[in-house]
């Protein structure tokens, strides 16, 4: 795992009276333990990757409690896992990266919806929107509403965050609903502190087991005709039993004004952003006082429509600040009040009309949209400030761009240096010059940073796991192979079944490459199924080999499943991986074809690698470095070695020739000499320019004396 | 700053920089000084090298002083209110100033001046960075104070990451009321690498300090003679009547400027520029050239120093060569040369791989370091191989143009000049090269100097050449002939 979080595991364990200091999801986390949770599983993803890499860390700590802990392989097993607290009084936490893992995850999350819970259910989700994310823009709202799923979007305040997770437990049981607890990005990675309880074993847990499973009901199954009575239910019982808990423990709050005219209605997450854009009109101070009512949604599904309507009783109109399309929160509060004031409602209701419909909202984008509402229904207040600030954005910004002439470039993510991954790609750079371009089918994970320069591959995305079933409708239209990359983490995710399976059950033509470094590297390096074991990597003589040949499981897989073409190849062997690709490209074998490119991943080789030759250096032993570079004086600066790497320590240097205009390629500190400089130097003919130095520390008096003696030799005969 | 506004500060970093850890340092500080404080962070796949922001929000008064009320702080900066900017690569310090944050009223910045190299800059044929200078420019035009000191060299020479050396800077930027052994002390509660870090955070106090309100002034290095170090070059790379040849022809470009630029208004650049790639192109990189140059003692100096050995370390130099056939026909008399290339041909155009061989050469053992001088030594008969004469030919060609655009506008002919930069690169790279220029000589050689320029600019704009195709045919003249790749390739059979 690339994070260590043994700090945060102290901070896990802490009781009442001691302040917990840290990241928002490690507070949810702390929160899950003093709300009593029997079970939490969950899928890997930022923002919330954390939530469970602590939890698995925190072995000894969940065994204290009796929780069990579940890394599951994908957002739908952990969805199901949820199943647990349909009959049985366990309150469960599950966690995932939405909207996309909340998409995978949907079957389950419909079916256990239906029936309802016994014990606590809560979903916590990190919303993936707007800066920073990595998924398609889309709301979880959709799903709560489909499902009458309960949705918190807390405000970003880490006891308040922690105040709904406990009250988010209870009004899951007080409803016999799951919760899905939101948070965005910024608040998931949020620092701040707050005031612990004790932690609480639950009554039922591995330390307490159950004698006897529950008895069989066939109202808790999600099957005919029970279904039609649980839909009644959800509108006719749960919703408003959540209502009533939503008010009665004031779980949505409300911050008066100095004035009663107008009120904002805000989603949780959203209130200090909106804090801070009123501050821009001098309209609030720093502690949140603001001049305006501020009802804060900390549950944003459902909406009280009495709390709706005494909120909104005798205003002239409400801005609904809504983040993301559509604007479902609008629509139900505009439902709501037609509904209880037969229309006669005096309130004008503003949402989408004076703010921007999609994108993140910033404190600029809210500030934008409050001077349009302000202009309409409290044109007395001055909103001269404002403006000010908003036109000196916009003038600095343009001033800048004129200032720097050209576009600044971007710099997207890359792969690490030493990546694995990155010498496939060149490969495939390469193979596709002799067989031509193929259609790239690519896929979630670190490969998809192929899709940035140097190398610019990939016609689609599908999601995770998706890359061979998404070219099965390519490849029967298309004269050449159509190539699937795909990630080990993808391939346990769901590609072994949506892919593979289906590609051999239809003998789809089909060269599928496999990325094995070892890890769901892209989220954290989390292990899966096909990792190394401990034992291997503490038994490596080397620590800087790659250890991921020593698990078999998918190779095995694939040979039980039927794969009959299958290759296995370094991932640093850039000709012999350029030669298996134009194979695959061009063999008369007419079935799926398998390449598993082997490597493991860098960041989880440096892991081991550092503190091993740290050790050995500082106990005097011998060690051998291996480090690439470039003669500057040999390069001709057409940098063709570097379209085809795009390595972070590969960069460019003043050639230091005052004839030579254009930069060298050089060799920055921090190249792990994992090969690919010379592997791209020989497969592609670059330029005589890369050497490869070995430096061995520590020499043996044998090799140091023979070394002495050539250094002699040569010395007589070479130039200065 | 309002006693009653939290004090803000964005951090641009690259991922993997530590500006978590930064972040994190921050908060503890407020928190042990008894301030309410808030970091956030969108790392993502950023954290995977690529830009990316931390924002930090920190009450200027205590929890003493607050009594029990608690501050609103904000999740993510707003422009113009950001009262420190800290950057730890020069670019990104720009990107933030253009997304809006910096404000010259509010907002000191602390920013490295060393540049990490985009993908985009580094791809280019030519040179696509980003000129360092306007950056700099730029950041202390719109910034309310500017300190700009090397954070990375920083770093590197304390042994230390460059979190603990922005924390320097910030300590010195005196924005945050907290006394520098407060920061300190926050360094050494986190108990790893602490001595290193305090290194850095010391070197980093002091050169942020020196640097506040200084921006460092740009260098102007003195233009030095091209000619003579072109002459220089040329007698090292073959022997005196060679660097005769080269005065030669220096004396040709004078005498072609003279006659469109008598007064010498353009200050000799034609003769400056033609010199210049003159000499790099009689200088041409063959197998005799890089064997001589590998096999230097200066070389493995360089290479000592660059692989970071320390003294007692050994030092094991494998260079990774592949002449190909090519090559080594170059240095054979044309007839035989021209007899192998056609074989050559032939068996590439039957979908063979090119003839190479892959060596990883020991430039530091015996065996490989005579075998680099035998090559070294085959330099008197280098004049007579085929590479030789075809580089004179072009030379000529190319030389003969700017002449002649000369007797009509120095501008074009300068501009013709400086195609002689394109020719760069080995084996297909150079073949490449030499087609492209070989083509703007044959029709561009009348055409606007404009025209000419950007030909020149888009032959070093991609690989593929698409761009250099489409100026050509936006100057009117032909695409290049499209070169015959033996494309391997299955055709499935339509069901």
């Amino acid at each position: 795992m690339e994070v260590s979080f043994s700090k945060e595991v102290q901070q896990l364990r802490q009781g009442a009276g001691e302040t917990f200091h840290g990241e928002g999801i490690l507070a949810i986390t702390k929160a899950l333990l003093q709300s009593g949770v029997a079970y939490v599983g969950g899928y890997q993803g930022a923002p919330v990757s954390h939530l469970l890499d602590v939890m698995v860390q925190a072995g000894d700590t969940m065994a204290e409690l009796g929780v069990h802990v579940e890394a599951c392989s994908n957002e739908a097993s952990a969805a199901a896992m949820l199943g647990a607290s349909i009959h049985y009084p366990l309150r469960g936490a599950v966690t995932w990266k939405s909207v996309v893992g909340t998409n995978v995850a949907a079957d389950a999350l419909s079916n256990l919806a239906s029936p309802g819970v016994t014990g606590g259910a809560l979903i916590v989700v990190g919303e993936d929107y707007g800066e920073g994310a990595s998924v398609i823009q889309e709301r979880t709202h959709a799903f709560a509403m489909k499902s009458s799923l309960l949705l918190l979007d807390p405000r970003p305040q880490l006891p308040n965050m922690v105040r709904m997770v406990e009250q988010g437990f209870a009004l899951s049981e007080a409803c016999n609903t799951p919760a899905i607890l939101q948070l965005r990005v910024r608040a998931c990675h949020v620092r701040g502190s707050f005031e612990c309880r004790d932690n609480v074993s639950p009554a039922v847990s591995r330390k307490a087991l159950m004698d006897d499973p529950a008895r069989f009901d066939y109202e808790k199954l999600a099957h005919p005709p029970a279904t039609f009575r649980q839909e009644k239910l959800k509108f006719e019982q749960r919703l408003p039993a959540a209502r009533r808990f939503i008010v009665e423990h004031a779980l949505n709050e409300i911050f008066p004004g100095r004035r009663d005219d107008v009120g904002l209605i805000v989603q949780g997450g959203l209130h200090n952003t909106l804090v801070r854009a009123l501050q821009q009109f001098g309209l609030a101070d720093a502690f949140g006082d603001a001049e305006f009512p501020i009802l804060a949604l900390n549950v944003s599904y459902p909406l009280v429509p009495e709390q709706i309507r005494d909120f909104c009783a005798g205003k002239r109109a409400v801005l609904v600040v809504e983040e993301g399309q559509p604007e479902f929160i609008e629509q139900e509060i505009a439902t709501a009040l037609r509904r209880l004031d037969q229309g006669n409602t005096g309130t004008a209701i503003h949402g989408k009309d004076l703010l921007q419909m999609a994108g993140e909202y910033t404190v600029e984008v809210i500030a934008q949209g409050l001077l349009r509402f302000l202009a309409r229904h409290a044109a007395n207040v001055s909103v001269a400030g404002a403006q000010d600030w908003l036109a000196a954005n916009a003038a600095r910004r343009k001033n800048v761009a004129s200032q720097l002439a050209a576009p600044l470039p971007p710099r997207p993510p890359q792969f690490c240096t030493g990546c694995p991954e990155r010498p496939v790609f060149s490969a495939l750079k390469l193979a596709q010059q002799n067989v031509g371009p193929v259609h790239i089918a690519a896929d979630i994970g670190c490969h998809a940073f192929a899709t940035f320069e140097p190398f610019g591959f990939g016609h689609t995305i599908l999601g995770y796991g998706m890359s061979l079933a998404s070219r099965a409708g390519v490849s029967p239209m298309l004269k050449r192979r159509a190539l699937a990359v795909m990630g080990d983490g993808g391939f346990w995710h769901n590609g072994l079944l949506t892919g593979v399976e289906s590609a051999l059950f239809n003998d789809d033509d089909a060269v599928l490459l496999i990325m094995k470094n070892g890890y769901t590297s892209a989220t954290g390096t989390q292990d899966i199924i096909s990792t190394p074991d401990e034992e291997e990597k503490a038994g490596a003589p080397d620590k800087r080999l790659s250890l991921v040949d020593r698990n078999q499981t998918i190779e095995r897989t694939l040979a039980g499943i039927g794969v009959a073409w299958l290759r296995t190849v370094p991932s640093y062997e850039v000709n012999a991986m350029r030669r298996t690709l134009e194979e695959a490209f061009t063999t008369d074998y007419a079935g799926l074809k398998v390449i598993i490119a082997e490597g493991e991943c860098q960041l989880e080789r440096q892991r081991r690698v550092k503190p091993w030759l740290a050790g050995l250096l500082k106990a005097g032993k011998r060690v051998v470095r291996v480090r690439y570079g470039v003669d500057g004086d040999v390069c001709s600066g057409d940098h063709s070695c570097i379209r085809l790497s795009g390595c972070p320590t590969l960069t460019l240097a003043d050639s230091g020739d005052p004839l030579k205009v254009d930069p060298v390629a050089t060799v920055i500190d921090g190249c792990v000499g994992c090969g690919l400089c010379g592997e791209n130097a020989h497969a592609a003919t670059l330029c005589p320019s890369f050497y490869r130095a070995e430096i061995v520390t520590n020499p043996g008096v044998g090799e140091r004396a023979l070394d002495a003696l050539r250094r002699g030799v040569i010395g007589l005969f070479q130039k200065p | 700053m309002n006693a009653r506004q939290p004090v803000t500060l964005l951090i641009a970093a690259l991922g993997g920089e530590g500006g978590g850890v930064l972040a994190e340092w921050l908060v503890d500080l407020a928190t042990r000084a008894g301030h309410p404080a808030q970091a956030t962070s969108i790392p993502g796949v950023a954290q995977r090298t690529g830009a990316t922001t931390y924002y930090v929000e920190i009450h200027p008064q205590s929890f003493a002083e607050l009594g029990g009320r608690t501050p609103v702080l904000s999740l993510a900066p707003v422009p113009g209110c950001v009262d420190l900017m800290v950057a730890s690569e020069l670019l990104e310090a720009v990107r933030a100033i253009q997304s809006g944050f910096v404000s010259t009223e509010r907002t000191r910045l602390l920013t490295s001046t060393h540049r990490t190299l985009t993908t985009f800059e580094k791809m280019a044929l030519g040179d696509g960075r980003f000129d360092d200078e306007r950056l700099l420019e730029v950041a202390a035009a719109n910034c309310r104070q500017l300190a700009a000191f090397d954070v990375d060299a920083t770093a590197r020479e304390a042994g230390t990451a460059p979190s603990a050396v922005l924390l320097g800077a910030i300590a010195a930027s005196s924005v945050l009321p907290f006394e520098r052994a407060a920061f300190e002390a926050v360094i050494r509660a986190s108990g790893r690498g602490v001595e290193a870090s305090l290194r850095g955070f010391a070197l980093a106090f002091e050169r942020c300090a020196a640097a506040l309100g200084a921006p460092p002034a740009p260098g102007f290095p003195a233009e030095p003679d091209l000619v003579e170090i072109g002459y220089a070059r040329v007698v090292e790379f073959q022997d005196a009547a060679y660097g005769e040849l080269y005065r030669q022809r220096v004396e040709r470009l004078r005498a072609a400027e003279r006659q469109c630029d008598p007064q010498g208004r353009h200050g000799g650049a034609l003769v400056r520029e033609g010199a210049r790639f003159l000499a790099l192109w009689m200088a041409f990189d063959d197998v005799i050239r890089v064997a001589d140059l590998k096999s230097r003692a200066a070389r493995f100096a360089r290479v000592r120093a660059d692989a970071g050995a320390r003294p007692g370390d050994l030092l094991r130099i494998a260079d990774h060569l592949k002449p190909g056939l090519a090559e080594l026909a170059g240095l054979l008399p044309p007839a035989i040369a021209n007899h192998l290339l056609t074989l050559e041909t032939r068996r590439q155009r039957d979908g063979k791989a090119p003839l190479a061989i892959p060596l990883k050469l020991r430039a530091d053992g015996l065996a490989g370091f005579f075998g680099l001088r035998l090559l070294a030594a085959l330099r008197p008969l280098r004049r007579l191989g085929r590479r030789y004469a075809a580089e004179q030919a072009l030379i000529e060609r190319w030389l003969a143009t700017v002449e002649s655009a000369a007797a009509r506008d120095w501008q074009a002919a300068l501009e013709l000049a400086l195609c002689a930069r394109l020719i760069k690169g080995y084996g297909a790279t150079n073949e490449r090269a030499r087609n492209n220029l070989r083509h703007i000589l044959e029709h561009l050689a009348a055409a606007k100097p404009e025209t000419i320029r950007a030909a020149r600019d888009a032959a070093l704009a991609d690989e593929g050449g698409v761009a250099f195709d489409k100026a050509l045919t936006a100057a009117g003249a032909p695409p290049r002939p499209v070169p015959p790749i033996p494309v391997r390739w299955h055709a499935r059979r339509s069901a």
